[in-house]
């Protein structure tokens, strides 16, 4: 039993876990994401134009999950990596999001670190494979 | 006027529907004149069905098991603050001047999972798309918190083991709490590992249980007990579900915003608080819980840690019941399970003397759900001669 996120729930969320794609707000002209109803800094439900983030971040925060700590349908990477890393980015563009590090060990971190996102296998559900954002050091 | 818990913890030959029977019995007999079950007029019942019981009406489920009139039944699901969302629908509903004796509960059951299947369900009340897509569970969110806040504020280490010494040590008294035994540092600080910085011992245990109360108008209080307990204020709260959609990690904006609309309600402030049972589902929330309550500016939480203010001892005890850490968190049980726990310290009726907060000033209880989307403050004062 894992997160049940279906194949068609996943699909419509591709264009952000493949490619950063955000809105930017027609009211405040800020960037969001992931998208929203109505934009995360000014409110405003005025309507967003597609925004492409570059995919380079900050590390903001990080934890390092203990295969006890693993959801479910991670618990198979845990067992075989031992741990994996899981930050909060804070992207050149403003948002934040939350998201697994990558070709790295837990004492090669620091709040602050400049990172570079990358697409990897996220999990397998239904049979399919979803992959996603990962971010790893620049 | 009555409040009702069964012990929390592994209850292998008991599920909700006699757990709630027998809550309900408690909080029965507590009423010193007694009350009849069916001058009850309706019921508000806080539960999650953990484990995909898939009750779709838990309340007529309970209600009929105990022997209630046909009442109406209401559910309410906020993770882990479905008991004190269920406590506000009453207490709005004797508000509101329609009722004057409505019962209040909460209760999970939550032994009878895999220890998969519980982490499933206990991640599904975050963000599943994105946070939980990371491979984070609650506890990893909170260990992001304590992380930055660590960075932040430069709190050590060992003052979120801290926590968990005085919970355990104050859930040892408790008769009530599942993990009834003190830990030392030594212990707390070598757990193994859950979500850097968090141990096993920063986080609360999986239990099952379940808490009622009983509301009534003032009149109708009155006369059925010479101790009544007031709820003085309340106030409840939202925020972003997903923790990287908030301005801060180190801070629930639900929390706040639930704290100032109870100290208003009941025209006091975080100095009137005498004690208080805050959510401390990881040791991290009781720091963050000090500052969002007001009982310590932002990013000074930790000391009060630190300084032994909130022991049993300390000026302003917190969890003396244990808390979520070691009385437990049977997930919709606890909102309620903190009204009780107010409800026997301010008539003078822990179980224990050692375990009796001195008499004067006010209660205040805090239940969040999941890492604050929701959150719910009550504050309550004892009757007359408290
Ligand atoms: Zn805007």
């Amino acid at each position: 039993m894992g997160a049940h996120v279906s194949v068609p729930m996943y699909q419509r969320s591709v264009g952000q876990r493949y490619r950063l794609l955000g809105q930017r707000c027609r009211g405040c002209g800020r960037v969001n994401f992931p998208p929203a109803g109505a934009c995360m800094y000014c409110g405003s439900r005025d309507g967003f134009d597609e925004a492409q983030l570059s995919g380079r971040g900050k590390i903001y925060t990080f934890t390092e999950i203990a295969p006890g700590g693993a959801p479910p349908e991670f618990a198979r990477q845990a067992a075989l990596t031992g741990s994996y890393i899981v930050a909060i980015v804070e992207l050149a563009e403003g948002p934040r999001v939350v998201a697994q590090l990558v070709d790295c060990t837990f004492s090669d971190l620091q709040v602050g670190k400049e990172v570079m996102m990358v697409v990897r296998r996220i999990y397998v559900e239904e049979g399919v494979v979803r992959y996603g954002y990962k971010f790893r050091l620049a | 006027m009555g409040a009702g818990q069964t012990p929390y913890g592994d209850h292998p030959t008991l599920g909700i529907k006699e757990m709630f029977n027998a809550a309900l019995g408690d909080a029965m007999q507590s009423v010193d004149r007694g009350v009849d079950p069916r001058e009850i007029q309706a019921a508000y019942v806080g539960t999650l069905g953990s484990g995909g019981f898939q009750i779709g009406q838990p309340g007529a489920l309970v209600a009929g098991y105990a022997g209630l009139p046909p009442i109406p039944v209401y559910h309410l699901e906020n993770a882990c603050a479905s008991g004190g969302f269920a406590l506000l629908a009453g207490v709005t509903a004797i508000l509101s001047g329609l009722y004057d004796l409505v019962l209040v509960a909460g209760m999970e059951k939550m032994t009878d999972l895999s220890s998969a299947a519980a982490k499933y369900w206990l991640g599904v009340s975050g963000d599943t798309e994105f946070e939980r897509l990371a491979g984070l569970t609650f506890a990893g969110l909170f260990a992001l918190t304590a992380q930055r806040y660590m960075l932040d504020y430069g709190m050590p280490r060992e003052t979120l083991s801290r926590v968990a010494v005085k919970n355990h040590r104050n859930g040892a008294l408790n008769p009530k709490a599942h993990l009834r035994r003190a830990i030392s540092l030594e212990r707390a600080l070598a757990g193994p590992p859950v979500a850097h910085p968090l141990n096993v011992f920063d986080c609360c245990p999986i239990s099952d249980g379940a808490a009622v109360v009983l509301l009534a108008s003032e009149e109708r209080a009155r006369s059925l007990t010479d101790a009544p307990v007031f709820l003085r204020g309340f106030g409840s709260g939202s925020d972003h579900l997903a923790l990287h959609s908030r301005d801060s990690v180190t801070s629930l904006r639900a929390s706040r915003k639930a704290a100032e609309d109870a100290y208003r309600m009941a025209g006091v402030g975080p100095g009137d608080v005498a004690f208080a049972e805050v959510h401390d589902c990881f040791t991290i929330a009781e720091i963050v819980a000090y500052e969002d309550l007001g009982f310590a500016q932002p990013g000074q939480g930790w000391r009060l840690i630190e300084e032994g203010a909130t022991t049993a001892e300390g000026r302003l005890p917190v969890n003396l019941s244990g808390g979520l850490k070691a009385k437990g968190h049977p997930l919709g049980a606890t909102g309620v399970g903190q009204a009780y726990e107010v409800f026997n310290q301010l008539r003078g009726e822990a179980q224990a003397p050692e375990r009796q907060v001195r008499r004067g000033g006010l209660a205040l209880t805090h239940n969040i759900g999941g890492i604050g989307g929701t959150a719910v403050v009550c504050i309550y004062e004892g009757g007359e001669g408290w």
